[in-house]
């Protein structure tokens, strides 16, 4: 699991940021983008000895000046919830690509391709009339 | 001995923080520039005065670029100390 994957599964949730200078920002996290740059709203912000708050409506947070992030321990399992399907739909609509190989078991699809075709047609014809399956 | 983090996940590991602090959580996840996920993390406040403080976190997603050293924590070495009892200097901060 990616540590960014994480933390966009927690949009919408309350968090704990550090930063590099030891404020901290505790408050709802609206956004982050793959830099880790965050927007939170209805903050406090606290300073580094915990002595001074500041409420903050909304603030952005440069990714670049975080320390660690808290979230909440629920989190990590709505990752989990998640990253599965999606997996199984790259599965699924794996599985409906490319034509033949279903009925017929020779394995060559029905239509185009293979040999034969509009091979020695010229540019004039109206582009009716050639064979259709692979010829045989 | 690991060659890469990935080695480690879901098991217990020991981060030193640029800041001197030590971390210790299940590894969960990272990335490639060492941001890293901590599951029912803690932090061990080491001091000359007490034994070392275990101080719960929960779930932590540690920067890469203030991780220090990570490592992996030997379970039955662990089981054996007796925190109460360690005394150590906290670690200064990395100087940049």
């Amino acid at each position: 699991m990616f540590p960014l994957s994480l933390l966009t599964t927690a949009k919408g949730n309350p968090m704990l940021i550090e930063l590099k200078n030891g404020d901290t920002y505790n408050g709802r996290l609206v956004n982050a983008d793959s830099w880790m740059n965050i927007s939170l709203q209805g903050v406090i912000c606290t300073s580094k000895d915990g002595d001074r708050f500041w409420n903050i409506a909304e603030c952005y947070i440069r990714g670049n000046s975080i320390k660690y992030l808290r979230i909440p321990d629920e989190i990590i399992d709505m990752v989990q919830e998640e990253e599965m399907p999606v997996k199984d739909k790259n599965k699924k609509s794996f599985s409906h690509r490319g034509r033949g190989g279903r009925v017929n078991t020779t394995g060559r699809g029905r239509g185009r391709g293979g040999r034969g075709g509009r091979r020695g047609e010229g540019r004039g014809n109206d582009g009716r009339g050639g064979p259709r399956g692979g010829a045989r | 001995m690991a060659s890469a983090l990935s080695e480690w996940v879901d098991k217990q590991i020991s981060v030193i923080t640029c800041d001197g602090r030590n971390i210790v959580g299940q590894l969960r996840g990272f990335d490639q520039v060492t941001n890293v996920i901590l599951d029912e993390c803690h932090e061990r406040v080491f001091s000359m005065e007490a034994g070392v403080e275990q101080v719960v976190h929960g779930l932590y997603i540690i920067r890469g670029d203030n991780i220090a050293v990570i490592g992996e924590l030997d379970a039955e070495l662990d089981a054996k100390t007796d925190l109460d009892t360690v005394r150590a200097e906290p670690l200064k901060p990395v100087v940049h």
